[in-house]
């Protein structure tokens, strides 16, 4: 077929081949140089880039520390649980997510608005890290997510471990509640060494979040191969990866062993029964707290699940304040349980002595007022035992009236710890109130007013204590004058239990009382509980040493036709506040309690039985040779040989030790202020 | 250059004849570019026995890839029994049959991933525009074959065969394939460079090429074709969307380092992150599987193989069989370079498979009537 000139033509073509050839070599030696500079020189990298493709992160979480009572009985627990994951790397489309996410709406039984939702909420972090969409699955919806996850992308199973408070609301306050920590507090929390990631829970309240970074482990990575779609394949790698990447195991967080007793708290409990209000018990020897209360109150684990906005918005508007800690958070005026203070001061300032005997009509004039006793017709002679015995208003009235300056109260409330922080390990701790006369002047801009004293005398007018500083107080007065910081964390240990920090008793501060007074005041603490005209003897708190002082604080002005009237009959926000503060035994005491029972009326027969209960759990506990059963029925019939019989009083109307007082001014009430769940929770509230 | 028909061969005697003839005629036939082809194959099978071990729709496609070269090796055997001046006979007939194809795809194509590509005949699917290339390339030789212009070609000489280029590729840009209509328009311009044209042509068109360049850029293209421009000049822009693709094959091929990973443990095949990895991507899990080695003795194979393809159009001794064979292997070293280069992130992602290595029925057997075409012009040269 070759035509003439076909054959120049072809040789001309053939010296055309060599550019063909140098093209050929030229691309070539393009595409081997590109192999070179990936393969070679940039190989590492894109080996460890292909490494952390196929590697996933998986977070491993640390289980956090245990919380124990004094005997090592198990308070808060960690239970397994498990929660529902997005990683939204894996749904590179819109239309995937919409099918992944109604799809996985109907196997959770959740909205898929919601789903979304919560997807969204989670785009400012990175694609690759996990989103949780709900926690605490069934398991039979655990069941069917993992049926599907074939063809859910990205949709994860994962197992955590769930914070469970063993006795639902008993101690919560003190025991506190974690909480998934939320964008908002991330930043604040990861200023510190331990970061956090969203989703990771976090102390929100009481020990929990006081004793974070104790309670709280290092979460470990484990490394999992995946495909593309973030499935996780058999593990491989066996934890390490060219150096690159490698398992790190989970350190667990440490356990806390309380100075608490959970059969005290459980005592305490059922004491209270629906009453309103808060019980602390101190070893009068070393400050340790034995029982912590706080009624009403809530459960933990409702929140370390998650609460509903409904239970939350329950317990924010519940007029008794079940998330505040009422034994530290709140303080009150003591009332008559303040009497021995006045009377320590009378004693130390050399006012009155042994011998000191007053008059008591039932009233007493000072100045231009008529300071009322809370018996009507008076006690007759009192002397300092007597008086405290029986609450005689007027005694201590005649203290203050020798007294040169309200200034020589505060000094010994003061060394006693009332009206500042006890600085236990706790937090959102209230100081109080001691009054002086510099700090009316601070404070109102006015001279301290004479008449004043006479009401502090007694525990009313400005001063205001928490039931912590009582139990401390009376604590150091029954062991002679020793302050200690009260403590309520008792050891840490290690995950597996062993000890690797105790906490010392802390003295505050240590009085030097002549014994001689500090008898007496026992004396008449001990007349209190175990004399018939004691305002406590029919609380039936003979025969177990128990001493203590009833008190009950009026939380309203009162009109003079209700200062003896009958509280009961009242509205109950205007009832009086019932409290009693004691100690046991009498000498060589073991235990300190008081108890605040808010509008509880009498101290003598609400709030002395929870003591009581406290007590004698606490005694026939830990010493059943002396107050066990037995021992405690032959006392008892030693003692009825030896005294009389409580007779019915003669006298009427004279309910209780309640104090018509004739101040103007009232002290500023007790009145919690609005919890609100990011003041409340976040910040100390703010001191007066 | 020598060349055996000239010499004249010694006399024998009539009985050994024709056996003789027979036994002479294969000791020389010439063999390499079969062989190679098997090769190729053979490791091609290999790798993409590898790439579709994935739980993915690409499962067990190896087999069905097999099945087509043993019908392609069927073809190649018939092909050898004709001359290939045949084909110079019914260039046209094949062009326009091809073309009718092309319009029947774009009227009853099925369409996958958004573009019409394949036409069924019952279950069998054939892709027509794989054809079109190995079709344009005859017929451009056919209508050159007797083209006796001196000192290049000028316009006048470029506006028929510029049309039988544009037809196809306008054709095919229709379905959309870009990939294959810039493999035929390189092509045809391979070819028409190779031919000779004017320098006054060749300055025209390239400035025609720069002007053109934005406005085909702006109008000439569909929005995910611009995408991939954009994502090629900047792959980390978007690396998990539109740049996703180039990222990962360029971690495929790069950690496969010096040796590779082994075969069947190239984790970004094997787990998924690489896309089509059976097909326009096979390269990145070979070179991820056997390292910068396995990619040296690939490129190595695919330089024998085009300077045997080369060496057939140069001994070619008539214009028919040069350009027809020139044609074939520039088909090859195209869809090689853009192929090796895409996957390397040289060039922007286009859809053009890798001889031999892909997956893909109509390309494999395109790929085999081309080196069955080049081997009868290889072993016909002394035949008239």
């Amino acid at each position: 077929m070759a035509f003439l000139g076909q054959e120049e033509q072809i040789r001309e073509f053939q010296d055309r081949f060599r550019y063909l050839y140098a093209i050929v070599f030229i691309a070539l030696g393009i595409l081997v140089s590109r192999m070179v500079f990936l393969q070679i020189l940039q190989g590492d990298r894109m080996r460890e880039w292909s490494e952390k493709n196929r590697i996933k992160r998986v977070k491993v979480a640390a289980p956090r520390g245990m919380i124990f009572d004094r005997n090592k009985t198990l308070l808060i627990d960690n239970r397994p649980a498990f929660d529902l994951e997005i990683i939204p790397q894996y749904l590179r489309e819109s239309k995937q997510t919409q099918q992944v996410v109604a799809r996985l709406s109907k196997l959770i039984h959740m909205p898929e608005a919601e789903i979304l939702e919560i997807l969204e909420r989670a785009r400012s972090q990175p694609s690759f890290m996990p989103v949780k969409i709900k926690t605490d699955l069934t398991r039979d919806e655990v069941a069917k997510v993992e049926s599907w996850r074939i063809d859910m992308p990205g949709v994860e199973v994962r197992q955590e471990i769930k914070r469970t408070n063993v006795y639902g609301e008993i101690a919560s306050h003190l025991l506190g509640y974690i909480g998934e920590i939320n964008s908002s507090e991330l930043p604040l929390v990861n200023k510190g060494a331990i970061k956090y990631e969203l989703g990771d829970s976090i102390g929100k309240f009481g020990l929990e979040q006081r004793l974070e970074n104790v309670l709280r482990g290092i979460d470990g990575e484990e490394l999992k191969e995946v495909d593309a779609l973030g499935r996780i394949k058999l593990d491989k790698s066996k934890g390490r990866v060219r150096g690159i990447m490698e398992n790190k195991p989970a350190v667990p967080g440490k356990n806390l062993v309380l100075t608490l007793d959970q059969d005290l708290q459980t005592a305490a409990n059922k004491a209270f029964g629906e009453h309103i209000g808060s019980m602390v018990a101190i070893d009068p020897r070393n400050g340790e707290i034995l029982a912590m209360l706080s009624r009403p109150s809530f459960d933990p684990t409702e929140f370390s699940r998650g609460i509903s906005p409904a239970l939350w918005n329950k317990l924010l508007t519940n007029p008794n304040h079940p998330l505040r800690d009422k034994t530290l958070q709140d303080h009150y005026s003591p009332g008559s349980t303040f009497k021995i203070i006045t009377a320590i001061a009378g004693l130390e300032e050399g006012v009155i002595d042994e011998k000191t005997t007053f008059n008591c009509t039932g009233n007493m004039r000072f100045g231009n007022r008529t300071y009322h006793c809370w018996s009507k017709h008076g006690h007759g002679n009192m002397n300092v035992v007597s008086a405290i015995t029986q609450s005689c208003d007027v005694f201590f009235y005649k203290i203050a009236q020798k007294l040169k300056s309200v200034d020589q109260i505060a000094k010994w409330s003061m060394l006693l710890g009332l009206g500042r922080k006890t600085g236990i390990d706790l937090a959102r701790e209230v100081p109080g109130l001691i009054p002086t006369e510099e700090w009316k002047r601070k404070r109102f801009n006015q001279p301290w007013n004479d008449g004043e004293t006479l009401s502090v005398a007694i525990g009313q007018s400005f001063v205001l204590t928490t039931a912590l500083q009582l139990a401390n107080a009376y604590a150091a007065i029954a062991n002679g004058g020793t302050l200690y910081k009260p403590h309520i964390v008792k050891q840490v240990e290690t995950y597996e239990g062993q000890v690797i920090q105790e906490t010392k008793p802390e003295i505050l501060s240590r009085i030097d009382f002549p014994a001689r007074d500090i008898a007496l005041v026992k004396q008449g603490l001990w007349g209190v509980t175990n004399t018939p005209h004691g305002t406590a003897f029919r609380s039936g708190l003979a025969g177990m040493d128990f001493v203590g002082k009833t008190g009950t604080a009026q939380t309203i002005r009162l009109n003079p036709d209700k200062l003896y009237g009958k509280c009961e009959t009242w509205k109950f926000s205007e009832r009086h506040n019932a409290l009693f503060v004691g100690f046991a035994p009498q000498e060589n005491p073991v235990i300190a309690v008081a108890v605040i029972g808010e509008h509880g009326c009498h101290g003598s027969t609400t709030a002395a039985p929870i003591a009581q209960a406290v007590v004698k759990t606490y005694l026939q506990k830990y010493f059943p040779d002396l107050y066990g059963e037995k021992a405690l029925a032959a006392r008892l019939k030693n003692r009825k040989a030896g005294l009389p019989e409580p007779g019915p009083r003669k006298r009427v109307n004279e309910e209780e030790d309640i104090v018509p007082e004739n101040n103007e001014r009232l002290p500023p009430a007790a009145e919690p202020p609005p919890a609100l769940p990011s003041r409340a929770f976040g910040a100390e509230s703010a001191e007066e | 250059m020598t060349h055996s028909w000239m010499e004249s061969p010694a006399p024998i005697d009539e009985s050994t004849m024709r056996v003789g003839m027979y036994e002479e005629e294969l000791k020389k036939f010439n063999w390499s570019l079969i062989i190679l082809e098997i090769v190729l194959f053979g490791v091609g099978l290999m790798n993409l026995y590898s790439a579709t071990g994935v739980q993915d729709k690409s499962l067990g496609l190896y087999k069905q890839q097999l099945i087509w070269f043993g019908i392609g090796m069927a073809i190649t055997l018939l092909t050898l029994l004709v001359h290939y001046s045949l084909l110079s006979r019914v260039a046209y007939v094949i062009y326009f049959a091809n073309l009718l194809l092309l319009v029947a795809v774009l009227v009853a194509g099925k369409a996958t991933l958004g573009a019409k590509r394949w036409i069924g005949f019952g279950s069998f699917r054939v892709q027509p525009s794989e054809f079109m290339k190995l079709s344009l390339v005859i017929c451009l030789a056919k209508y050159f074959e007797n083209d006796r212009t001196v000192g290049g070609l000028g316009f006048k000489d470029l506006l028929i065969p510029a049309l039988l280029a544009a037809l196809p590729a306008g054709l095919i840009m229709l379905q959309p394939d870009l990939g294959t209509a810039l493999i035929i328009l390189l092509t045809f311009g391979t070819l028409m460079l190779f031919l000779k044209l004017r320098p006054r042509v060749i300055l025209t068109l390239a400035v025609c090429a720069v002007v053109a360049l934005p406005v085909v850029y702006q109008f000439g293209l569909k929005p995910y074709q611009r995408q991939r421009i954009v994502s090629f000049l900047d792959p980390m822009a978007d690396p998990k969307g539109s740049g996703y693709n180039s990222i990962q094959s360029m971690i495929a091929v790069g950690s496969g380092q010096l040796v590779g990973k082994g075969y069947r443990k190239g984790t970004q095949s094997q787990l998924n992150f690489l896309p089509e990895h059976h097909t326009d991507f096979i390269f990145s899990v070979f070179s991820e599987e056997w390292g910068f080695v396995g990619c040296i003795i690939l490129v190595g194979l695919y330089l024998a193989f085009m300077l045997n393809g080369m060496s057939v159009a140069y001994q070619s001794h008539d214009k028919f069989g040069i350009l027809l064979a020139l044609g074939i292997m520039t088909i090859f070293f195209w869809h090689i370079f853009i192929n090796m280069g895409m996957v390397m992130g040289l060039l922007p992602i286009v859809g053009v498979p890798l001889p031999f290595m892909s997956y893909g029925g109509s390309s494999l057997m395109t790929s085999v009537v081309c080196v069955a075409i080049l081997t009868n012009i290889a072993n016909k040269k002394f035949m008239f």
